[in-house]
């Protein structure tokens, strides 16, 4: 790892976000969270003024996806991250209430690289997101396509 | 008031026809009775002209019979004598028809009782002259002829016939006056008649074709209402569809949306609980170092604090209070999960294919054989029909059905679950029964409500099977219904179509 990855965690609601956060930590991860609550301001962030993505080139970014957002959904900005040039080798990580067979298999389909529920049992919740830091820290996250 | 406007026309057409009935009833009565007076008057006239031509007969037998005499006496030729008989016999038969045909009238029989002697006497008289002739006794014969008592005798007779014949002449213009005038009526009742029944047809035909309108009028009206009602029925139809599918949705995000809350109610307090170890264990702490006792070996923190009096029952406290909130987070957890799965339940398409039910319910009850042996149960099949429907809701149908029955059998009573089936008029019906504790009549309808239950609360559950099965029932287009009472066991009753397809119901749901 050339460089630190940096987690983009895209979550609208405050306490998830806020609980994914404190089990990423419990597990040893200590990478940089960019929280982000709505869509929009994710996208700015993530496709830059241009749209293009060009301002994320050469770095490593994970990202953190919940579906349910206040502004779009989680499927639109997953499908556009996988369109990216630049972005689309950046592993996402979908989060979310839905357990939705059909909703999964489409976010499969675009590309996504893990997909989680968050269930309301919290052991099995911090237990997915310890995992899912396990998973940060084994898989080689490449850096955005140069 | 259209009510009223076709009584009073349909008693019109009554009317109508009781008038058209009796003037045409009328017309025939009149016209045999005038037809039959007519005839009589004909008969009367032609009866005048016979006994006119009855005296005109006596009279030229007379005169034949006088003509024949004087030609004897003349020329004593026999066969003046010949033509005398003759006419002789011939007389006495026009006489009698002359008598029988004037029998009705006393002016003629009058002047017949006269006329008879005096037709006697001549020909008595031309017999002698005739014999006196025969005997060479010309001469006096000639004589009596010459007597002249034959010709007054003769010309009385003429005058008698004379006023037979005026009689009768009299009679005759009577009659043909009489003939004339029935005949006049009947042609005039014939006349008026017809005129009342064209009058009566008119009126008829008036009436049929204004009936004919209204009807047609009420054809149309009755094929707009039709049109209208169709349109309604898909108006309203689409309107429940789309109701439908929007508590759907609704439903689906509730749920959903009402999912994020719980995950951090749950998050936080698994949180705080952890929390809790921390704080108590730092109270402990704290108070033994107020009460300068040394510290407890608890420096790895995975111990619960060591905590007396107060302290300990606030632990108590706190942790009775996070279980609560816990295990109502689970219950929650549990109903929103079922109404979700009871959604996607409903998006799902059915796709209709053929089912060995036999075959499918075998296979469930080795999945709950298990189950059954431990509950000391018996699971009997008979045969079934097949049926063409979606497999997957009746392996739920019937799941949550024969789950059910092991579910609540009679404590200590060995259970009997029977599946039966059989068929009519283009359904199947499947009978679910068990002998175990039975469902309260009055919860009958209850049992099949989302999250109700009935009967003892032994047993763990949602009250979500029932419904759920009931809605599946429903959207294969069949019913369901239940027969039970407490202690007797219960047998659900389910109604199939045995060729479902899914055009039916499918985009209803």
């Amino acid at each position: 790892m050339s460089k630190p990855v940096t987690i983009i965690m895209i979550e609208d609601d405050e306490g998830h976000a806020r609980l994914i956060e404190r089990n990423i930590r419990r597990s040893g991860v200590n990478n940089e969270i960019m929280p982000f609550t709505n869509g929009t301001e994710a996208v700015n962030y993530l496709f830059g003024s241009d749209g293009s993505g060009l301002d994320h080139k050469g770095r490593a970014l994970l990202i953190l996806l919940d579906l349910n957002l206040p502004d779009m959904t989680g499927i639109e900005i997953l499908r556009r991250v996988k369109e990216d040039k630049y972005l689309k080798c950046a592993p996402v990580v979908v989060l979310t209430t839905t357990d939705d067979s059909l909703e999964i298999k489409r976010c499969y389909e675009l590309g996504c690289n893990v997909y989680i529920t968050k269930p309301v049992n919290y052991e099995s919740f911090a237990n997915a997101i310890r995992q899912l830091g396990l998973f940060f820290s084994v898989i080689q996250v490449p850096p955005a396509a140069t | 008031m259209t009510s009223d406007a076709t009584r009073r026309r349909a008693v019109g057409h009554i009317l109508l026809l009781v008038a058209g009935l009796v003037v045409l009833t009328v017309i025939s009565a009149g016209s045999v009775i005038l037809v039959n007076e007519a005839r009589d008057d004909a008969r009367w006239v032609v009866h005048t002209l016979e006994v006119e031509s009855q005296i005109s007969l006596v009279q030229l037998q007379l005169r034949r019979a006088e003509s024949a005499q004087r030609g004897y006496l003349s020329t004593l030729l026999p066969a003046f004598q010949a033509d005398f008989e003759e006419a002789a016999t011939q007389l006495t038969p026009a006489l009698t028809r002359l008598n029988q045909s004037t029998i009705d009238n006393s002016v003629q029989r009058n002047i017949l009782v006269e006329l008879l002697p005096l037709i006697k006497q001549r020909i008595e008289e031309f017999r002698e002259t005739i014999a006196l002739a025969q005997t060479e006794h010309v001469n006096d014969a000639a004589r009596i002829v010459r007597e002249g008592t034959g010709r007054d005798a003769m010309s009385h007779i003429d005058d008698l016939a004379g006023q037979m014949r005026s009689e009768e002449d009299r009679l005759f213009v009577l009659r043909t006056r009489s003939a004339d005038r029935s005949q006049t009526l009947a042609a005039s009742l014939t006349a008026t008649g017809s005129g009342l029944v064209v009058v009566l047809a008119g009126i008829s035909i008036f009436l049929v074709r204004r009936s004919a309108r209204a009807r047609d009028h009420a054809e149309t009206q009755l094929r707009d209402n039709n049109l209208n009602l169709e349109a309604t029925v898909d108006e309203r139809t689409a309107d429940l569809r789309e109701a439908n599918s929007e508590i759907q949705r609704f439903a689906y995000i509730v749920s959903h949306d009402l999912r994020s809350p719980l995950v951090n109610i749950m998050g936080f307090t698994s949180e705080l609980e952890e929390l809790r170890t921390d704080i108590f264990k730092r109270i402990g702490a704290l108070r033994a170092t107020a009460a300068s006792v040394p510290p407890a070996p608890v420096a790895d923190g995975t111990a619960e604090p060591v905590l007396e009096g107060e302290d300990k029952q606030l632990l108590q406290d706190f942790s009775e209070a996070l279980e609560f909130i816990k295990s109502s987070i689970a219950k929650m957890d549990r109903l929103i999960t079922a109404i979700l799965n009871l959604t996607r339940e409903g998006r799902r398409e059915f796709e209709p294919v053929r089912i060995d039910t036999r075959e499918l319910i075998e296979a469930i009850v080795t999945t709950v054989a298990h189950q059954a042996a431990e509950a000391h149960a018996e699971i009997r099949i008979a045969p079934l029909p097949e049926i063409t429907s979606d497999r997957l809701a009746l392996e739920q149908i019937f799941s949550n059905l024969i789950d059910n029955a092991l579910k609540y059998l009679r404590p200590g009573v060995p259970g009997e679950v029977s599946v039966r089936g059989r068929t009519k008029l283009g359904f199947a019906i499947f009978e679910i029964a068990d002998n175990g504790r039975g469902i309260d009549p009055k919860d009958h309808q209850r049992i099949f409500d989302l999250f109700r239950r009935a009967g003892t609360q032994d047993k763990p559950g949602q009250g979500i099977g029932l419904a759920h099965v009931r809605a599946l029932v429903r959207r294969l287009g069949g019913t369901m219904s239940v027969s039970s009472e407490l202690d007797h066991g219960s047998t659900f009753t389910i109604t199939l179509p045995i060729h479902w397809t899914a055009a039916n119901r499918n985009r209803d749901a």
